[in-house]
């Protein structure tokens, strides 16, 4: 039987973070992935001449220089960050709202984004400035409680970061509410909502800031060949460090012992492998429901399953068109076109089956200008669905009715942006709730993970990571993981799990 | 300083209680039972069943050496899955010691599937569409990969009418959408050019069609039949039934690609505005081709195997009856990915569709790469041949 120190099930970003760290300590690692490639869905396909990014839209906390986030530091640390090719996007986004009639674009870095809102109203970089400051201080905060393992000192909290606790326990809203945060300034800066993918009155206001304010401060990035190419470059470490994967290759159990402990796991063609320690980098939905046997686990944990409520299932129009950005009048990288600035009523409108409310959509010539061929353009527009409205889809009207929301998602965004993209349409693939439940295997066709709800944070969440952990020898990390959705947070908690079992190693050997 | 209207200390205080919320949430939580499966996840199985088993249940010649086979799913459970009309499935079968996957269009029509029944036109045209005709029993058991490819009608891509233009077996895809029309799971217009050698060779009885959306001109290459155009498809059949505000849509042999191809750049038609159907990529004529030995990793196990410069890499593994995956044989769906560990090989630039990164970090498509030397492969095993 083969033996390892760790198995990890999925290499998806989270998966492929912890084998890498797992290894960095001279243990042995085995990653188990059912499809052929790693990724999951940091990944890219070809339709035609053209090559689409699967799902990054930008990735925070790269940085450049001196002046970086977690993303780049746990990069560093694994040593994949010279074996990818970065390009810096030049602003955040442009927001356009059609209830409020917005049009405007946001730079990145916090003096400019002062500057810019301070053309939007009287005061209005005095005001940003105070939801920055205070942003600030929770960035920091957040980074203080990251070092002390998510045992902070009660003390320098109470000095240092007074602001962060005196917020830490508020919806978004209630803060921007607090701070008298004129309504325009508040739409513009909260754009980025969606990426987060809960409304503001059922956001914590910690994970809004820091996420934001690392964004606006740092900017963001994209590799040069696609999200893939960091996925190639993770494996590539995995080998390096003589660790092993195994594609087409799925797990169908996690066994445990008689104390329950987890001793190894069971691949589909019903060979096993011995292991005490496994990082699920899938849904912990999935691993209590089908992968283990039921007497292992503890009422807790379904408890804990049927508290969490189901981030957004998504859904994305990759089009391949044949004129180029200036011909077709796409301007910038990264779109928000809303039908309203506020989260609260948008995130209301795509609980509904049909019901459209918005869009994040990118073009990536315009920051990857030699992605696909001259006179072409990628352009790939993203919302999510926040209940499970594609369940009554039948197999037959499957194909007709995502044509029919994909058609909707272009008519939006050609006319807020007054481009005409239909008739250029070369190459036109759509993910919908389906794929991404073939993709992935998440309930659902869930991409965000467990929804960061106010009772669900992701502060609680990091303080409780090892109460939430049941089963002596499995941790969950990716998007179902502690820190959420997106990317930075899959990498990090699939790092941040590594470190956790390998700590769970050591009191095995102390053992 | 950020000050609350109330007092902030009491803030601190419920800062430092986020645990005791969430806590005491999942305290209220039920413990009913999880559920097993989700919809979406059951339809997604249903449309992606990955592979089905399934088994031959009949073969007629439908036009001379034409044949039409029909496969039916073995189990309830995994039935063939809806697809839009054009697309193509993997077939894959044990011939001798040799475990082969090829790429077939459907010609039977979507709702067909759902009943359980596909079929795909095999023209005597190589080692294993002769196993298939001549040799293969009905009732034998094969692997069939799930629908594929971008060679189908879209709403929001292509035009209301698309014009067809097919050569031989090629008019299959072609077959597959005419009937998707005519039972109404797909709504568009389609005038079909269809070269083919003499009527005898024809693979469908076009006569009974009364589809107004449907149009099929008969064009014979090898003999002059009243009523019917005759010769090649040159620019000026094309000009002469070309719809006004369509999309063309290509399948055929490579031969006709090219010829057609020319015709159609004199007609100062973009060639990016033509889909063509991929072809499988074949051996290399060549005298006494030099062999060479390939070390494949296929998950822990380690195979040595020959490989020749004239074969894929791909036909390589076949031969020597690998379970390794394979879809389209052309180089385009990245199903055969596989890592370089050391080693050179060939491959035609208009095959050569890995990815960027895959290029950067040596990864490559067997089923369009020759070896060039000795090599070193990881490969990713498919489990369920090994059933065949």
């Amino acid at each position: 039987m083969k033996k390892y120190d760790c198995v990890v099930i999925g290499a998806g970003n989270g998966g492929l973070a912890a084998a890498v760290k797992i290894l960095l300590s001279g243990k042995t690692c085995l990653v188990c992935e059912k499809h052929n490639i790693p990724g999951g869905f940091a990944t890219s396909f070809k339709r035609g001449r053209f090559e689409f990014e699967a799902s990054l839209h930008e990735l925070n906390g790269i940085g450049k220089g001196n002046l970086f986030g977690g993303t780049r530091r746990i990069m560093d640390e694994l040593g994949v960050t010279p074996l990818v090719e970065w390009i810096q996007i030049k602003n955040a986004y442009r927001l356009i709202s059609k209830k409020e009639n917005i049009d405007f674009i946001l730079p990145f870095g916090i003096d400019n984004i002062i500057k810019a809102c301070d053309t939007l109203c009287e005061n209005g970089g005095i005001e940003a400035k105070k939801f920055l400051d205070l942003s600030k201080t929770v960035y920091e905060a957040v980074a203080y409680i990251g070092e002390c393992n998510g045992k902070p000192d009660k003390e320098v909290m109470q000095t240092k970061y007074y602001d962060y606790l005196a917020v830490s326990s508020y919806s978004v809203n209630e803060v921007f509410e607090s701070l008298n945060t004129p309504e325009i300034i508040k739409n513009v800066l909260s754009a980025y909502w969606s990426y987060l993918g809960v409304g503001f009155d059922n956001m914590s206001f910690v994970h809004f800031a820091n996420m934001a304010y690392s964004y606006f401060l740092m900017g963001a990035t994209v590799p040069k060949s696609r999200s893939h190419e960091m996925s190639l470059a993770f494996e590539k470490r995995i080998h390096d460090l003589g660790g092993d994967i195994f594609f087409n290759t799925e797990v169908v159990k996690i066994l445990t012992d008689e104390n329950g402990h987890v001793k190894g796991v069971e691949l589909k063609n019903g060979d096993i492998i011995e292991t005490k320690h496994v990082i699920a980098n899938i849904s912990p939905h999935k691993v209590y429901a089908n992968m283990l046997d039921e007497k292992a686990i503890p009422e807790r944990a379904i408890k804990l399953c049927n508290f969490r409520k189901f981030a957004g299932r998504g859904l994305t129009v990759f089009l391949g068109l044949n004129k180029s950005p200036e011909e077709l009048g796409i301007t910038e990288h990264s779109y928000f076109v809303y039908n309203s600035s506020d989260s609260v009523e948008m995130y209301k409108e795509m609980s509904a089956k049909g019901h459209y409310a918005g869009q994040a959509t990118c073009c990536l010539n315009n920051v990857n200008p030699g992605c696909s061929e001259e006179g072409t353009t990628i352009l790939y527009m993203t919302s999510l669905f926040f209940d499970d409205v594609w369940k009554d889809v039948e197999e037959k009207d499957y194909f007709k009715y995502k044509n029919e929301i994909a058609s909707h998602f272009i008519d939006e965004f050609e006319k807020a942006t007054h481009t005409n993209i239909k008739d250029h349409i070369e190459e036109i693939a759509i993910a919908t709730p389906v794929t991404y439940a073939r993709y992935a295997g998440h309930p659902e066709g869930v991409i965000y993970g467990y929804e960061n709800t106010y009772k669900d944070n992701l502060m609680a969440r990091v303080m409780m990571v090892n109460e939430d952990a049941f089963i002596k020898g499995l941790r969950f990390g990716g998007a179902f993981g502690e820190r959420g959705i997106g990317y930075p947070s899959s990498y990090t908690s699939g790092y941040n799990e590594a470190r956790r079992t390998l700590k769970d190693m050591e009191e095995d050997s102390n053992v | 300083m950020f000050k609350r209207d109330k007092d902030p200390i009491v803030d601190v205080k419920k800062g430092l209680m986020i645990q005791d919320v969430r806590r005491k949430a999942i305290d209220d939580a039920p413990n009913s039972p999880l559920p097993k499966s989700y919809k979406v996840n059951e339809l997604a199985h249903d449309l992606h069943p990955g592979h089905i088993k399934a088994t031959l249940i009949k073969r007629e010649e439908i036009g001379l050496n034409s044949y039409l086979l029909t496969f039916r799913s073995l189990s309830e459970n995994e039935r063939f899955p809806y697809f839009e009309a054009g697309q193509f499935i993997s077939v894959s079968a044990k011939v001798n010691e040799s475990i082969v996957t090829r790429p077939y269009s459907i010609f039977s029509s979507p709702m067909e599937a759902l009943k359980g029944i596909l079929s795909i036109a095999v023209g005597r045209d190589g080692f294993f569409s002769s196993y298939l005709i001549d040799i293969m029993e009905l009732g034998t058991k094969v692997i069939i990969g799930d629908p594929l490819g971008d060679f189908h009608y879209n709403s929001l891509r292509d035009k209301k009418t698309i014009f067809g233009i097919a050569g031989g077996t090629g008019v299959t895809p072609f077959i597959s959408m005419i009937k998707a029309i005519e039972e109404g799971s797909e709504d568009f217009n389609l005038t079909l050019l269809y070269g083919v050698r003499t009527k005898k060779h024809l693979l469908y009885d076009f006569r009974k069609l009364k589809n107004p959306k449907i149009k099929v001109i008969v064009v014979f290459s090898d003999e002059r039949v009243p009523g019917y155009e005759c010769g090649f498809i040159t620019k000026e059949l094309i000009s002469k039934y070309i719809p006004k505000d369509s999309s063309i849509f290509m399948c055929g042999p490579d031969k006709m690609y090219s010829f057609v191809s020319n015709e159609l750049s004199q007609l100062g038609i973009d060639k990016n505005l033509v889909r063509m159907e991929h072809n499988s990529i074949k051996s290399i004529d060549m005298e006494n081709p030099h062999e060479f030995e390939l070390k494949v990793h296929l998950r822990d196990e380690i195979y040595t195997i020959k490989a020749k410069e004239n074969e894929t890499i791909l036909t390589a593994f076949e031969r020597s009856g690998l379970c390794v995956p394979s879809k389209c044989r052309s180089g385009i769906c990245g199903l055969c990915h596989t890592r370089l560990i050391s080693g050179s090989y060939f491959v035609d630039s208009k095959n050569d569709h890995v990815r960027l990164a895959d290029k950067k970090f040596r990864y490559i498509h067997p089923c369009a790469s020759y070896p060039r030397s000795d090599m070193e492969l990881d490969v990713p095993p498919l489990d369920i041949l090994k059933e065949l």
